[in-house]
């Protein structure tokens, strides 16, 4: 499968990055996604979307407030505008070599650094791996919008395992995340309502 | 995960249900049920594997818990997926085993490993058995039920050193022995309220009794269901009697002479010689015969003007208001030969003799009272008792508590007095002094010989204490164990209870057991049929079991199949 390139890095930290992407980039990155950034041979760290960002400029404020704007207009500002879309990303773990590790990078990546989709073959793998201890990455920060998070997330890792013929990866990951959230009720029943959405 | 696990266990008896999170040695052990609530009772016995150490006990209490209490407010199934709900509910709503833990033991090297022979030597040398539980397992320890295997290697084999099949556990369905050698070493007791199978019970450890043959065994067949073949009172089925299926082992002695029990003569009839009967017998029937305080005395001095054989015959042939005119004075005496004038004779109050007289009546028109017994039966029985017999003594149409509470006590005194003697002889080391044939005594209504009241007076009470040196022991069946005397009871070795109503009674059973806070909940939802609670000296640990059936199949297992029908039966099937 090729790979589909999402942005490259505005500003990193060990918890996680902000990606700027042009906006006819957009189509391919969404809510949830796992994305990758390969920063040297054998290292590389994955991350999940939390978040985008499509912040205004004084060009867009102009032209909200201006009237009859042609359609040409409207078009060039959109996809040749200067303000990159930003997306964030919550680091969720890497990999070293062959091995793939559920704990926070030990050094984030570099600007400029070019960020990828993955694939569902690399979905299954970064997530078939342990007992899901990247949940606890996802968890830690409750001003993100976890319960969401968590909905998309288990979505399309559903389906890349069910793809590959693991039709258990779904309830496993249930109860796992019911395991980690059982003493805080109302977070956990948001979040299995979330998922019965999917 | 959790669901399949479930389904896995539910599947799998042997398979654990569930793992230890906390408790202790005083307060029972918890355990996390892994499998659904109703796959374990309670009741059930278990097994915690902890380290090189079984732990065995009984699970006496379910609770539903949840890790947070809004999880078991809410109905989560209503909003959530049934998928959802269920691993929701998997991980959230949970039901805890409290488990009273009574014996553990080592559990010894795996099969084939090098210490394995040595260990299993130690095991077959006796040098491993189960001890009473002193530690408590690690967390998380696997908790599983009982399989056959454990529950022989704490109740023993049946057909084994004397063990009895009594019946068979209640989850799992596998058999539960008691060491019959053992019951009889200290009196035991058989309860349960009324219709909850106590005869039936006892009709089973009797065969087994008689069958093991170590023990004679007498029983006061007060409502004549042991000896004769019976009816049972609710199925309306035929109830095979002990004397039928043992017809060379049970002698079924009559009370009176002629007595005919449900239409069947019996072996030899007994009749009690009037010399036989001492003051003391009659002071045991103070209740009974509501007698004054004055009575001692005047028995007392009954027995000295005419001697223990006489008191009683002269006294019967007193005559009441019969008054005379003394020649001297002219007046009004008492008549030569009434009781009157005994009493002013001996220095007795003459009404209160006169009481104790009209009082004694109902006993001097017993007619199975006679001055001179056609035969010695008390040696017959004596005899018979010695000679690897049992006897069934029926009280036939005597049937009154009056008869009940004097022949049974007055009989009882006797016995023992002999194997007194007898075990004295042996101890003392005489010549030809054989060791004497353990004695069972089965009485019914114990409460009525057993009571605050009478149990100081009775030999009953004093056999319940003492006795078991004596090698003489009681089973006692009653339906009201908190009307026994509570030193009685505390002296019983076994209990064998079936469901019983009353709070009094369930603690009388539980007396000086300990667990017995954790037991009386389970006492007190026993099913009302067939299930009884095994407990105290007599049985390594308490444990609850369907009680065996006392039907055909149960005689065949002890028996063997017969081949050739009785008379009888071949009559009944014909419809005769």
């Amino acid at each position: 499968m090729t790979e589909i390139e999402i942005g490259r890095l505005l500003r990193s930290g060990t918890t996680g990055f902000v990606i700027g992407c042009r906006v006819n980039q957009l189509e391919a990155p969404s809510f949830g996604a796992l994305v990758r950034v390969p920063l040297e041979s054998d290292y590389q760290v994955f991350g999940l979307i939390y978040d985008i960002q499509i912040e205004d400029d004084g060009l867009v404020r102009q032209l909200i407030t201006a009237q009859d704007v042609p359609e040409e207009v409207l078009r060039d500002n959109r996809e040749n505008r200067n303000v990159p879309v930003e997306i964030g990303v919550l680091a969720l773990g890497y990999q070293h070599g062959e091995r793939i590790f559920h704990l926070l990078p030990p050094r984030p990546p570099l600007s400029l650094d070019a960020i990828y989709l993955c694939t569902p073959a690399e979905i299954v793998r970064f997530t078939g791996i342990g007992r899901f201890g990247y949940f606890r990455h996802i968890l830690r920060d409750r001003n993100k919008p976890v319960e969401e998070l968590l909905a998309a997330h288990l979505m399309a890792a559903r389906s890349a395992h069910e793809e590959s013929g693991n039709a258990d990866w779904y309830t496993q990951a249930l109860q796992e995340l019911i395991t980690l959230m059982r003493d805080d009720y109302q977070g956990l029943i948001n979040v299995l309502s979330a998922a019965s959405d999917i | 995960m959790m669901s399949e696990q479930r389904e896995n266990n539910s599947q799998n008896p042997s398979g654990p249900i569930g793992y230890i999170v906390g408790g202790g040695l005083k307060a029972n052990l918890q355990a996390r049920l892994s499998v659904p609530a109703q796959s374990v009772q309670e009741g059930a016995f278990v097994v915690v594997e902890s380290g090189g150490w079984l732990f065995y006990g009984l699970v006496t209490d379910l609770q539903l818990g949840s890790t947070d209490p809004r999880f078991a407010d809410e109905q989560t199934e209503t909003r959530l997926p049934a998928q959802l709900a269920g691993l929701l509910h998997g991980q959230t709503l949970f039901t805890n085993l409290e488990i009273m833990t009574a014996l553990m033991m080592e559990r010894g090297p795996e099969p084939g490993s090098p210490e394995y022979d040595a260990w299993f030597q130690k095991v077959m040398d006796e040098q491993v058995h189960p001890e009473p539980v002193k530690t408590v397992p690690q967390h998380h320890a696997e908790v599983r039920l009982a399989d056959a295997g454990d529950i022989a290697e704490i109740f023993g084999k049946e057909g084994e050193k004397g063990f009895f099949r009594i019946g068979n556990t209640i989850e799992g369905g596998h058999p539960v022995c008691v060491n019959l050698d053992k019951l009889v070493q200290r009196s035991s007791g058989i309860f349960g309220a009324t219709g909850t199978g106590k005869s039936f019970l006892t009709r089973v450890i009797l065969a087994g009794l008689i069958k093991r043959d170590k023990t004679a065994v007498l029983i006061f067949d007060m409502h004549n269901e042991y000896g004769p073949d019976d009816t049972a009172s609710d199925t309306g089925f035929r109830v095979p009697g002990l004397r039928g299926k043992f017809p060379a082992k049970v002698r079924m002695v009559g009370l009176g002479a002629g007595a005919s029990i449900r239409g069947n003569n019996p072996d030899f009839t007994l009749e009690i010689a009037e010399a036989d009967i001492t003051p003391d017998d009659v002071l045991m029937l103070s209740q009974e015969l509501n007698l004054r305080e004055t009575t001692a005395t005047t028995l007392e001095a009954l027995r000295t003007s005419f001697g223990y054989d006489r008191w009683f015959h002269a006294f019967k042939h007193m005559q009441v208001n019969v008054f005379e005119q003394d020649e001297e004075s002219g007046k009004r005496v008492p008549a030569e030969g009434s009781v009157a004038d005994w009493a002013e004779g001996a220095g007795v109050h003459p009404s209160a003799a006169e009481a104790l007289h009209s009082k004694l009546r109902r006993l001097f028109n017993a007619p199975y009272i006679v001055e001179k017994p056609a035969s010695n039966a008390l040696q017959q029985m004596i005899e018979n008792l010695d000679n690897g017999q049992h006897v069934v003594l029926s009280f036939g149409k005597h049937e009154t508590d009056l008869d009940y509470l004097f022949v049974s006590n007055l009989l009882t005194r006797r016995i023992r007095e002999v194997w007194e003697r007898r075990t004295n002889a042996f101890r003392s080391g005489h010549q030809g002094a054989a060791e004497p044939r353990p004695l069972v005594i089965v009485v019914e209504e114990a409460h009525k010989l057993l009571n605050r009241e009478m149990a100081s007076q009775t030999t009953f009470s004093t056999i319940a204490r003492e006795m078991r040196k004596y090698y003489v022991t009681l089973l006692i069946i009653d339906q009201r164990p908190s009307q026994i005397y509570d030193e009685v009871m505390s002296q019983l070795g076994t209990r064998v209870t079936g469901w019983l109503g009353d709070a009094d009674d369930i603690q009388a059973v539980l007396t000086g057991l300990a667990g017995r806070d954790s037991l009386r909940g389970m006492l007190a939802r026993l099913q009302p049929k067939e299930e009884v609670l095994m407990l105290g000296w007599g049985v390594p640990m308490p444990i609850l079991v369907r009680s065996r059936r006392y039907d055909d199949a149960f005689w065949e297992e002890l028996q063997g199949k017969s081949t050739q029908r009785s008379e009888r039966e071949i009559l009944d099937e014909l419809g005769f």
